[in-house]
């Protein structure tokens, strides 16, 4: 019942309030006017007997003290006025009928003595009374009413309420199926709007403006709704768009950027391939033409030497000489040679990787240089002690002695030190087997011009005099870069002139 | 409607009108009629004048010969009337006959109705006879017998001329006499 009631339409559902309601009230109110009729009705009926009674008795009293029934009978035949009257009589104080009122011929008076009050019987009322005169019960009276009259009065009045009643009830429902439209067709026609939107989920749609009252209020605040999500819905959309079209930009830039790379990387390893290739080949000319040239310097210097030694008194003076710079050009050619093919060697002979104590390398090291260092006063120092790695440790001893060995020749303090050291890679402390240690080899010699810091690592260039600082072929910080590189390291140089000079190297810790 | 038994006076008085019923004619008769004249008093208003104070009683006096006995005294013994206590007075002549409230005259008088006067005597005392001569003498009421019932005749014209209401009860039971004109 409620869940059929909830499911009614709006429309059915107000007429159904308005028109219930209506007739409830209608029912309630009529019901308790016809109770009110009934209860008013008969006590009306009594009263009025009441009233009748007593006047008939008062009216008697004078036939009864002198004895008068016919009197008393003529006073009750008045009744005839009153047709509900069915009955009655007047009784001396023993009981014995005096007069008597009967229309309708021997309708039954009551006999014997009668007991007072006012009595409901089948279809009527009877009343008894006394009569009194002087304060003295001189007789009774005995009236008996029809309540047919009553009923067909209750009858009538009941009907017309009825009919009054589906009236007013019927102008409800007419009133109320017109008057719902007020609720019912902005609610409606809301609802359609609502079923409208979500059907085709068009949020341009808008239900129809209405008055100020609730509903109004609720059709804005739909409407307001509606335009907020409209503009959610663009915001989202052009949010999306937007987003899209960032996402493809960005994703077509990196393609490209990607292809690029990839384009750069295979030139790279092409161009790799072939520097290597041209390393190698070069490698292999060095050594070959060092090696090659090796044997007609050789030539060259034993005949100058035969020559000086076997011819020196056919020569004078100035040619002696000249044979002299002649010899010393070709030692010192066969010198270069050496070196070139000493660096040629490097980048051709594999690595002889091992454990290496580098502290063990450079004490080596140190030692064997050990009498130029004394005679030249310089001091060594070691700031802590050196770790072990993997490394070639001839290479690397190689390493060291041209970097001391340099340290010596260019200073020119009188107190002159050499500090030989590790840095560790920030970042790469300890324990990472993978990591790379830094070298550094500093001295406070006369330190590098900042222009020349990258040219001295090319081979045989001297930056000073042939013979100053000790002389040398100048290939030194050459084979230590070769050296370090093969070691896939890195060699470069810090340093200011007349303070000194800093060789850092790194190395890889292990494999 | 309340009830209010005196019960002697009320079955004196039935019995009395049930024995009027069977014989009238008989010493009953007079007792009829001396319940008759005390009922006369409570139909009938007299002017408060005719009372010299508040609780003076209220007189029925007997002219002439006594027909009535004991009979009327019984009857009006210990009974009130508008409040006052009832007294019986025999007259032996008309002086202070006009101090009565009912002036009973005996049928022995009958020569001396002339002393009535047309009712003009007479205007706060109920003058009741017993002869049918009695109202055309000027009295008020007069008793008479149809068949073995006492009945009585009110004379309307002289009753008119007193100062003295008569019930209309007292006239439905009354066989009228006399124009009120």
């Amino acid at each position: 019942m409620i869940q059929w009631l909830r499911d009614l339409p709006i429309r059915r559902k107000l007429m159904a309030v308005i028109t219930a309601t209506s007739a409830v009230a209608l029912v309630l109110a009529s019901g308790m006017l016809l109770a009110w009729d009934v209860v008013r009705f008969k006590a009306d009926l009594r009263d009025d007997l009441e009233t009748l009674t007593t006047i008939i008795a008062d009216n008697t009293t004078a036939s009864l003290e002198f004895n008068d029934p016919a009197a008393a009978a003529e006073t009750l035949w008045a009744l005839k006025a009153k047709p509900e009257i069915t009955a009655a009589g007047i009784y001396r104080p023993n009981g014995e009928l005096f007069a008597a009122y009967e229309p309708s011929g021997g309708a039954g008076l009551p006999h014997g003595r009668l007991t007072d009050g006012l009595r409901d019987l089948e279809g009527a009322v009877e009343i008894v009374g006394p009569i009194v005169l002087n304060g003295q019960r001189i007789g009774t009276i005995y009236v008996r009413s029809s309540v047919a009259e009553l009923y067909q009065r209750l009858r009538t009045r009941i009907l017309t309420v009825a009919l009054v009643l589906l009236a007013a009830w019927l102008l409800t429902f007419l009133l109320s199926s017109w008057l719902q439209r007020l609720v019912a067709d902005p609610l409606l026609r809301l609802a359609d709007t609502a079923r409208a939107v979500s059907a085709h989920q068009n949020y341009g749609l808008r239900a129809t403006p209405h008055g100020k009252d609730e509903i109004g209020v609720l059709v804005t605040a739909f409407n307001d709704m509606l335009s907020q999500i409209e503009r959610r819905d663009a915001a989202l959309l052009s949010a999306k768009d937007t987003l899209e079209h960032r996402v493809a930009d960005r994703t077509a830039q990196l393609s490209a950027e990607l292809i690029e790379r990839q384009r750069t990387e295979r030139e790279l390893e092409v161009r790799n391939d072939e520097l290597e290739q041209t390393n190698r080949e070069l490698d292999d000319f060095a050594y070959i033409a060092s090696h090659d040239l090796k044997e007609p310097l050789r030539g060259i210097h034993n005949y100058s030497r035969f020559l000086i030694e076997d011819y020196a008194d056919r020569f004078d003076e100035d040619g002696r000489a000249k044979l002299e710079t002649l010899t010393r050009l070709s030692r010192r050619m066969e010198t270069l040679i050496d070196s070139l093919l000493h660096y040629s060697r490097l980048g051709r002979t594999d690595l002889a990787l091992d454990e290496v104590d580098v502290q063990e390398v450079v004490d080596d090291v140190v030692d064997r240089l050990g009498i130029s260092l004394r005679e030249q006063n310089i001091e060594v120092r070691i700031a802590r002690r050196l770790p072990v790695i993997q490394s070639d440790r001839v290479r690397l001893g190689e390493v060291f002695a041209n970097l001391i060995t340099n340290a010596i020749k260019y200073n020119d303090k009188p107190q002159r030190w050499i500090e030989i050291g590790v840095l560790d890679a920030p970042g790469a402390v300890g324990g990472d087997p993978s990591g790379e240690h830094t070298f550094y080899v500093r001295d406070n010699g006369i330190g590098i011009p900042e222009r020349h810091l990258d040219t001295v690592f090319r081979i045989f260039k001297r930056l000073h005099g042939r013979d100053r600082f000790g002389g040398g072929t100048g290939a030194g910080l050459t084979i230590v870069r070769k050296i370090v590189e093969r070691h896939h390291g890195r060699v470069w140089i810090e340093s200011r002139p007349d303070e000194g000079t800093t060789v850092f190297f790194t190395l890889r810790k292990g494999n | 409607m309340r009830l209010r038994a005196r019960t002697a006076t009320l079955v004196l008085a039935a019995s009395l009108a049930c024995a009027t019923g069977i014989a009238a004619q008989s010493s009953g008769e007079y007792d009829v009629k001396a319940a008759y004249l005390y009922n006369f008093a409570k139909f009938v208003e007299w002017p408060s004048e005719s009372f010299p104070s508040r609780d003076a009683p209220f007189a029925i006096c007997v002219l002439g010969q006594d027909p009535f006995g004991q009979g009327l005294d019984n009857i009006v013994q210990g009974e009130r009337v508008q409040g006052r206590p009832l007294i019986v007075r025999r007259l032996k002549g008309w002086d202070g006959a006009e101090l009565c409230h009912i002036l009973f005259v005996s049928a022995s008088v009958q020569q001396d109705f002339d002393q009535l006067l047309g009712g003009h005597t007479f205007r706060r005392t109920l003058t009741v006879g017993d002869v049918p001569q009695f109202l055309t003498a000027g009295g008020h009421i007069s008793f008479f017998l149809e068949g073995s019932s006492v009945r009585f005749a009110i004379h309307r014209a002289n009753v008119a001329r007193t100062d003295l209401q008569i019930s209309s009860k007292l006239m439905r039971v009354a066989r009228l006499e006399g124009d009120a004109r």
